[in-house]
């Protein structure tokens, strides 16, 4: 066994990770340079250990599962296919898409003459349509986060 | 499962009974929604983690809340988890980014060296050594900066080697893990351990 090959092996040996071999503890008891090595590195690895650390604080427990019941409460999906699967926002969709139907059909004069209530609404495409659509949008999105956070308020209460 | 052997409360009996299931086959049944499995492996690995902490981070306070961040990054990448890896090679390397980013950017700070072995820490209340009224208040003093020079020196580490040493001299993990989790070549880290244990020998001799 070369000198090398027993230093490779040493700090795991030193550590007591792992057991000498036969041809590792002949070349130590023959070789020196690599006992005297050995021996520093032990005496190393002792003095290491008296680096102590505490245990988990109570308080560690405590905070780790109010943290871990918070995580579990989220809910799993992207906000996509929550949207899509809950009830109350798949009927609230149906409607809004129901308007813009409404609202495609209402773009011809005749229509749009024959509805005074929608007539209000300025041209899709228009700047002033599209703030309106941007504003629409906002009053939807606000919504939904209503939802979003009844959705984890039920949540929090089913998983207590 | 015999009456006689009742588990404790909480924790995933059938898995301690049978000791040819895997962390990682634990893992997979996470991934599947089985919360016990995963009160499982933060009942089995809340201590290695804590202390890898512990030495890894400048104070108690971040040492224990670095370490509820890995079970945290456990429990939300449980349905990207691949059981290509050990379980505790993917665990570690998680610990291993907390607490190699938590260095980074806290590295302006005062590391916390100051700390009194004997008064509980302010933040969490603990001492950083069991109390031993075997030692006279002399030998206490000589104990406490015995153990302050030795983190000081392993801080003082380049830090793949001190990741290296932490693991392996406190963790008890052997090469071929460590290599894993450093994503090194085992004799990358052989010779990564090698330097780092001298470095100390050489640093530490006049406690020795
Ligand atoms: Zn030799």
């Amino acid at each position: 066994m070369k000198c090398e090959q027993l230093r490779e092996r040493m700090p795991d040996v030193a550590a007591g990770l792992s057991e000498a071999t036969a041809a590792e503890s002949s070349h130590l008891a023959s070789c020196i340079s690599c006992a005297e090595q050995f021996k520093a590195m032990q005496e190393t690895m002792a003095l290491l250990d008296e680096w102590q650390v505490p245990e988990p604080s109570p308080y560690f427990d405590v905070r780790l599962q109010a943290r871990l019941r918070e995580e579990m409460a989220k809910p799993q999906a992207g906000w996509a296919m929550r949207w899509f699967r809950q009830p109350v926002i798949a009927a609230a969709l149906t409607v809004i898409i129901g308007i813009g139907v409404g609202l495609f059909f209402s773009q011809g004069p005749r229509i749009h003459n024959s509805q005074p209530m929608l007539a209000q609404n300025a041209d899709p495409g228009s700047a002033v349509g599209d703030l309106q659509t941007l504003d629409n949008n906002h009053d939807l999105y606000a919504n939904f986060d209503l939802l979003d956070d009844m959705d984890l308020q039920q949540d929090v209460t089913a998983n207590p | 499962m015999g009456a006689s052997s009742s588990p404790a409360p909480g924790v995933f009996s059938p898995m301690l009974t049978d000791g040819s299931v895997s962390d990682a086959e634990i893992m997979l049944r996470v991934k599947t929604g089985d919360q016990s499995a995963f009160e499982y492996l933060v009942q089995k690995y809340r201590r290695p983690i804590v202390s890898f902490m512990y030495r890894m981070a400048r104070n108690a306070a971040a040492a224990e809340d670095l370490a509820q961040e890995v079970f945290l990054r456990v429990y939300r990448s449980r349905e990207s988890y691949e059981a290509t890896a050990k379980f505790t090679t993917w665990l570690y390397r998680i610990a291993t980014n907390l607490a190699v980013n938590h260095a980074r950017d806290t590295r302006h700070e005062r590391p916390e060296v100051q700390v009194s072995l004997d008064e509980p820490d302010e933040d969490t209340g603990t001492t950083l050594e069991v109390p031993d009224s075997s030692l006279n208040a002399e030998q206490a003093i000589v104990r406490r900066e015995r153990m302050m020079a030795i983190r000081q020196k392993v801080e003082a580490l380049p830090e793949q080697q001190r990741l290296a040493v932490i693991m392996h001299k406190y963790q008890q993990m052997d090469y071929k893990q460590i290599s894993e989790v450093l994503k090194k070549s085992e004799s990358a880290t052989k010779s990564l351990l090698f330097r780092a244990y001298e470095t100390l020998r050489e640093q530490l001799k006049e406690f020795v």
